[in-house]
């Protein structure tokens, strides 16, 4: 009586769904999510502030000098910061353009003042850039104008006062600015890694508690059952750092620091991948953690280990040195959490991407094998909790 | 597999055959034979421990056997096969924190139905069960009474072809009992159900069979009439004002008891018509009845 009704759902993936579906609704999921988003923003608004911001500024003058003093300045503030304009406005007295200045119609005002030259004038203040760039503006104008009328040639006076500037480490650019955004990183990525692998552990001990795992095992296989917890779980996982990392690309696109969003997009990317690596090599563990306590109180305990290969490459992440951090960046799981830091800090040659995604993939063959085997053999032991030594000498 | 599964024939059997289980050095259940026949109310009756859940578990496939077989129909079971029984664990399983149609299509779907089917058998069952407007409530925020009807649904939301049940009346109060009675009759009343209690005046009232069960070993098994068949027929006399007390001298009898005009004698060697007679012979006579031995007494006798 097989006629033409579609093939059940494989149940492995009626789990995942089920994970899925109750994570999402989960309040804590919502607000953790939210949160990290919002300290995302927060990171790049800090930058940006920190950074600077390409500035617009009006100046009050009167006479032509004043004019092209601003003009050569508006061209310096856009050497320093890519897209500040600094406009002249012509006033036809000092009264008028001190007025303009009162009133706010312009930022500053370039007048002239007797014998001394000219003066910046403001209402209380003048931002401290715009002063600079115009009083050196004026400054080389004047002396230009003077240089002229003494019959002297400026050039031979500037011959051989030139200083350049040349980088031997151009990666090194914006060091400060990539080694923070390796930090979110890691953060990001401990965080995920530690809320997700704990909701493994909680789903798999809270099915034991309620007794429903009875009838979990009656209906299907106990491995259908732990895939289905570490596909959807790890899908969770992945989705929630996508959409954080997401959020920061967008974020540094739209505060225009576009020079940043290039260094650190591919760091992103791989980040991205690695994670996914790192996660599911580990997601077995998680769920064997949940598999030997009986309560969930017990998972402070069968949770360490997986905690423990979380925090090491963490810590170092953040502490280590140099050398360790390329050590630790192609070892299985240390890899998800250092190589995009050292793919945001600089450039990583080939070879180790390719050993650490490498290590990643045997390490998951390996541990998702051994996982399946303890989680196969303690599940249904629900009367109390299984130490790791018990586990692995365990008779089915 | 396929759905609809083929409907259960007349004689899919469930067999338990030399089935053994021994924790380190005890053994819970010792070498169980038993049959639970299709249509039959199979009672599972036994003191803590005497490896009644042990047996299920091992039935269901949730717990693997020292030895022995779980057969379907004369051959060892299937895991497809496994799947097609319903199974109420003792202690009681479910989401605490899902909504209970949710769980239902959850593990109606884990069976094998389309989520639309596993969705209009999970309503259907509620409605019975008076459960139709909570079926958004989370199973938390049910009576036990409710949680246990919502527990018996899912068992039964795959249609299965044989029904395990550890203790499903457990908790109920007479209504509900009946309830469930009802339900199980009209949707598994043709399939193997095997079911534990210690509730014996209600496995009295439910059961065809009966599987007495003692320290892992079965120590009787078959019919209420057949286990009753090894007993002494009983007589309830009870005489029109006067003192039964002299029913004692009569021969062929054995008096059990003897309240005012009323007294229970066994027959040991007369038959019934014949002391009705010699009864009459002497005294009105306004109760004469054949009475059964209870199953409680039945068990009693099994276990010693």
């Amino acid at each position: 009586m097989s006629t033409s009704t579609p093939a059940p759902t494989p149940a492995w993936r009626i789990v995942a769904e089920r994970e899925i579906r109750t994570k999402l609704r989960a309040r804590s999921f919502q607000f953790g999510l939210a949160g990290m988003a919002v300290a995302i923003i927060a990171v790049i608004v800090l930058f940006s502030v920190l950074g600077g911001r390409p500035s617009e500024d009006t100046v009050a003058v009167i006479d032509s000098p004043g004019v092209s003093a601003v003009e050569a300045a508006s061209v310096a503030a856009d050497n320093a910061q890519e897209g500040s304009v600094v406009t002249a406005k012509r006033y036809e007295s000092v009264k008028t353009a001190e007025q303009a200045v009162r009133d706010g119609d312009v930022d500053a005002a370039l007048l002239p003042a007797g014998s001394a030259g000219y003066e910046i004038i403001g209402e209380n203040s003048v931002g401290s850039s715009l002063a600079q760039h115009l009083s050196a503006a004026t400054a080389t104008a004047v002396l230009v104008a003077n240089a002229d009328s003494q019959g002297v040639d400026l050039n031979d006076l500037r011959a051989g006062t030139q200083v350049g500037e040349r980088l031997l480490d151009p990666d090194a650019a914006n060091a400060d600015q990539r080694r923070a955004a390796g930090f979110v990183f890691v953060i990001l990525f401990y965080i995920t890694a530690i809320t997700f692998g704990m909701t493994i552990a909680q789903s798999v001990v809270q099915e034991k508690e309620s007794r429903v795992v009875e009838i979990l095992a009656a209906a299907i296989s106990v491995r259908a059952l732990l895939w289905g917890k570490v596909v959807g779980t790890s899908l969770l996982a992945l989705g929630q750092v996508a959409a954080l990392v997401a959020v920061g690309v967008i974020g540094l696109a739209a505060s225009g620091m576009t020079e940043l969003l290039s260094l650190v997009a591919p760091a992103a990317g791989w980040g991205v991948v690695f994670f996914a690596l790192g996660f599911v090599a580990l997601a077995g563990m998680w769920a064997v953690a949940g598999s030997l306590a009986s309560r969930t109180e017990d998972l402070q305990s069968t949770t360490m280990p997986g905690q423990v290969l979380l925090f090491v490459p963490y810590l170092l992440a953040v502490t280590g040195g140099e050398a360790v951090k390329t050590v630790v960046s192609m070892v299985p799981i240390g890899s998800a959490m250092m190589m995009p830091v050292r793919l945001a800090e600089g450039s990583v040659p080939a070879w180790q991407l390719a050993v650490a995604v490498v290590g990643n993939l045997i390490a998951i063959v390996v541990l998702v094998r051994i996982a399946a085997h303890i989680y196969e053999r303690t599940l249904m032991r629900t009367e109390r909790k299984i130490s790791y030594k018990e586990a692995f000498t365990l008779a089915d | 597999m396929c759905w609809p599964p083929t409907l259960p024939s007349v004689d899919d059997m469930l067999e338990i055959r030399n089935l053994s289980r021994r924790f380190g050095d005890v053994h819970a259940v010792d070498d169980v034979s038993f049959t639970v026949t299709p249509g039959r109310k199979t009672g599972f009756v036994g003191g803590n421990g005497a490896g009644k859940t042990t047996t299920m578990r091992m039935i269901l496939g949730v717990l693997a056997p020292s030895g022995g077989d779980v057969l379907w129909n004369d051959e060892p079971i299937t895991v497809e096969q496994r799947r097609r029984i319903g199974y109420m664990p003792e202690e009681r399983g479910l989401y605490p924190r899902m909504k209970i149609l949710e769980q239902l299509v959850f593990l109606g779907r884990l069976y094998g139905l389309t989520e639309s089917q596993a969705k209009s058998r999970a309503i259907d069952l509620l409605e019975h069960f008076d459960l139709g407007g909570r079926r958004a409530d989370v199973l938390d925020q049910l009576s036990l009474g409710n949680q246990q009807r919502v527990q018996i649904a899912a068992a039964l939301i795959h249609r299965p072809d044989a029904l395990v049940l550890d203790e499903p009346f457990s908790g109920l109060d007479p209504i509900a009992v009946d309830q469930m009675v009802s339900l199980l009759a009209a949707e598994a009343g043709d399939v193997p159900l095997l079911f534990s209690s210690h509730q014996l005046d209600l496995v009295e009232r439910l059961c065809d069979d009966l599987v007495i069960l003692s320290g892992g070993r079965i120590v009787a098994s078959g019919s209420v009439e057949e286990l009753r068949g090894t007993g002494a027929e009983r007589v309830r006399v009870t005489l029109d004002g006067s003192d039964a007390a002299w029913l004692r001298d009569l021969r062929g009898i054995r008096v059990l008891d003897v309240d005012g005009p009323t007294a229970l004698v066994e027959l040991d060697g007369t038959v019934a018509s014949d002391l009705l007679t010699t009864v009459v012979e002497r005294s009105k006579v306004t109760e004469f009845a054949a009475v059964h031995q209870p199953l409680s007494e039945i068990y009693r006798e099994a276990i010693r």
